[in-house]
């Protein structure tokens, strides 16, 4: 309850942020909308010169991949934790937020929040749209409400992953470029995963879940039952690895060693 | 009450040992070395509630980690701490509710946002309720002059504007306990004594306790009944600040030019009953430190007119910062 209403109120001020630089703000809206339509067109272009993939009809890969941006903004947006280790472990920002009365990672996470990213979920809805309508498919009344708790789940997921790898920074202020390649790996989620070999197929879904996160949910959205209870584990997979994220990162500020005096 | 008790307080910080050169870099790959280095080193501390403490003491001596784990940012290695009744780090979130922080050096407030939202922020993140909240803002901004600076982005600030602000900040949830971390440092001396008026005056009206460290041992002087001397993580000295002068500092010193030039063992010939110790210091010119418990400068000089005529008289009270930097000089003298 009370999480929910900081939430508001970071919000706001971030809000207000944003505003106070009038043309910034301006700018950036016009950037964003130019970013997400070229990334609309890119994609219908691109899949427009393939036709399958493997079993996948093009409006099918289409579909996956606008699903994928569903989650994926909604991480992003939230878990925006790329600077983590340059300003609150070395310029000693950490400091401050562990001075004050509410969790060291909400505090962070509500700081560093880009609420804009969420435009990429928008991208995301209209690609699936586009793609249903050509494949001319039909959702149940539940759908909407799986679909949003598949994007929940994909998103926990993800942030669990990146606030574990954030999370090393707190045991040694040493830069690791895990991040990055962790970011690479994600994007072999957003395809089919009967592509890949069966090696590849179980590090996608239990070691680095990113398959949660596009293929397994999307798949279930297609109305294709062969994955259904993986599907129907997401919600679950983020809920655990959220909370191992979290269990990570409060060991790590067990372990946390201040910045220098 | 007791606001701080810490008992065996201490802190290792376990080091990479890096080797030498390109061999020894590929050495460090698979056979790290390290070194334990203690930076704090079982330190007994019982702070009254109500009282003003100055906590001294070099770089790197161990200050800033101790304020870190009093304040719940780091967890002790070893030894017992309880402050405002608490375990700082274990429980952090409710703990920092009863304490306000100010580092001089480093920003509280959000750089981006004007001084009234950072706090407005603040206050939600307290939860501190709306007529609390105004109430005890308006008599902030009133003591500390900041009606025109509100509405300005911290960012704009100048130093001493932002750590007005950042004062405010840290007591806006009204806390029983203030630390304060070079909260002076780079101020000039008007603001500087500003911040240690208001400092004085809240230690009195909300009987605040505060503990803070400081380089400017003016601060110390202008504030603090107790000082607290940290050197190496450990505690050399913890009294008070008279206490610490007639220890270590001695007496007043005593400059004399004389009319001639007169032998050193002569001159102490004159004051040999009196603890007086004399130093040719230039051409002519004679220190004398006086020491023991009533030493008197009109004793002195009644003892030396009659065999010589005094040209010049100066007299020097041994400062803070003199006996500070002589007791890092000369180590602890049996302490």
């Amino acid at each position: 309850m009370t999480t929910s209403k900081l939430f508001i109120d970071y919000f706001m001020q971030y809000v207000k942020t944003r505003l106070q630089y009038r043309s910034d703000f301006f700018v950036q809206m016009v950037t964003d909308i130019m970013f997400q339509t070229v990334n609309l067109v890119f994609i219908l272009v691109v899949f427009n010169h393939t036709t399958h993939l493997s079993s996948w009809s093009r409006e099918e890969v289409i579909f996956i991949y606008g699903y994928f941006l569903v989650p994926f903004s909604i991480f992003a947006a939230f878990f925006n934790l790329w600077e983590f280790n340059e300003r609150y472990i070395i310029k000693g920002e950490l400091d401050r937020v562990l001075t004050r009365p509410v969790h060291s990672l909400f505090q962070v996470m509500m700081e560093t929040m880009t609420p804009e990213s969420l435009s990429g979920a928008l991208t995301g809805m209209a690609v699936m749209g586009w793609a249903s309508w050509e494949m001319d498919l039909q959702f149940h009344w539940y759908d909407p409400l799986l679909f949003l708790l598949f994007a929940l789940g994909g998103a926990a997921i993800y942030g669990g992953l990146y606030i574990m790898l954030t999370s090393i920074s707190l045991f040694s202020d040493s830069k690791t470029d895990i991040q990055p390649i962790m970011y690479n790996v994600g994007n072999y989620g957003r395809y089919p995963i009967d592509i890949y070999n069966k090696v590849i197929q179980i590090v996608l879904t239990w070691l680095m879940p990113f398959a949660f996160v596009g293929f397994y949910p999307a798949s279930f959205l297609l109305h294709d039952d062969r994955w259904l209870t993986f599907a129907m584990l997401t919600p679950v997979m983020g809920f655990l690895w959220f909370a191992l994220g979290i269990m990570v990162w409060n060991l790590g500020i067990k372990n946390y060693r201040g910045a220098g005096s | 009450m007791l606001s701080i008790e810490a008992r065996g307080l201490t802190k290792d910080f376990k080091i990479v040992q890096s080797r030498e050169g390109m061999k020894g870099a590929f050495r460090d790959l698979f056979d790290r070395k390290y070194r334990t280095i203690r930076a704090v080193d079982e330190i007994d501390l019982g702070i009254q509630s109500g009282e003003i403490v100055g906590y001294i003491g070099e770089n790197g001596a161990g200050k800033s980690t101790t304020i870190k784990m009093l304040t719940g940012i780091l967890q002790p290695t070893a030894g017992e701490l309880k402050v405002n009744g608490f375990d700082p780090h274990r429980e952090r979130e409710q703990f920092v509710r009863t304490i306000g922080v100010v580092f001089g050096q480093r920003s509280q407030l959000w750089w981006d946002l004007a001084v009234r939202e950072s706090f407005r922020l603040l206050k939600k993140l307290y939860g501190i309720p709306d007529e609390k909240y105004h109430a005890h803002l308006d008599r902030l901004t009133e003591v500390l002059e900041m009606g025109p600076l509100l509405e300005q982005p911290v960012r704009k600030l100048s130093l001493g504007q932002r750590m007005r602000c950042e004062l405010a900040a840290a007591l806006l949830h009204q806390p029983s306990l203030l630390f304060l971390d070079e909260p002076t440092i780079g101020l000039d001396v008007l603001v500087k004594e500003n911040i240690r008026r208001f400092l004085k005056q809240i230690n009195q009206e909300y009987g605040t306790t505060i503990l803070l460290t400081t380089h400017d041992l003016s601060d110390i002087e202008a504030l603090c009944h107790r000082v607290v001397m940290l050197d190496k993580g450990t505690i050399i000295y913890d009294g008070g600040l008279t206490e610490l002068s007639r220890q270590w500092g001695g007496g007043p010193r005593l400059y004399l030019e004389l009319e001639e030039e007169w032998d050193l063992t002569t001159l102490q010939g004159f004051t040999k009953d009196i603890t007086a110790e004399w130093q040719h210091v230039g051409d002519r010119c004679y220190r004398v430190l006086l020491t023991g418990d009533n030493p008197s400068v009109s004793e002195v000089l009644s003892r030396v007119v009659p065999h010589a005529s005094v040209k010049e008289i100066r007299i020097e009270e041994a400062t803070t910062e003199d006996i500070v930097r002589r007791i890092y000089q000369e180590g602890v003298p049996n302490a």
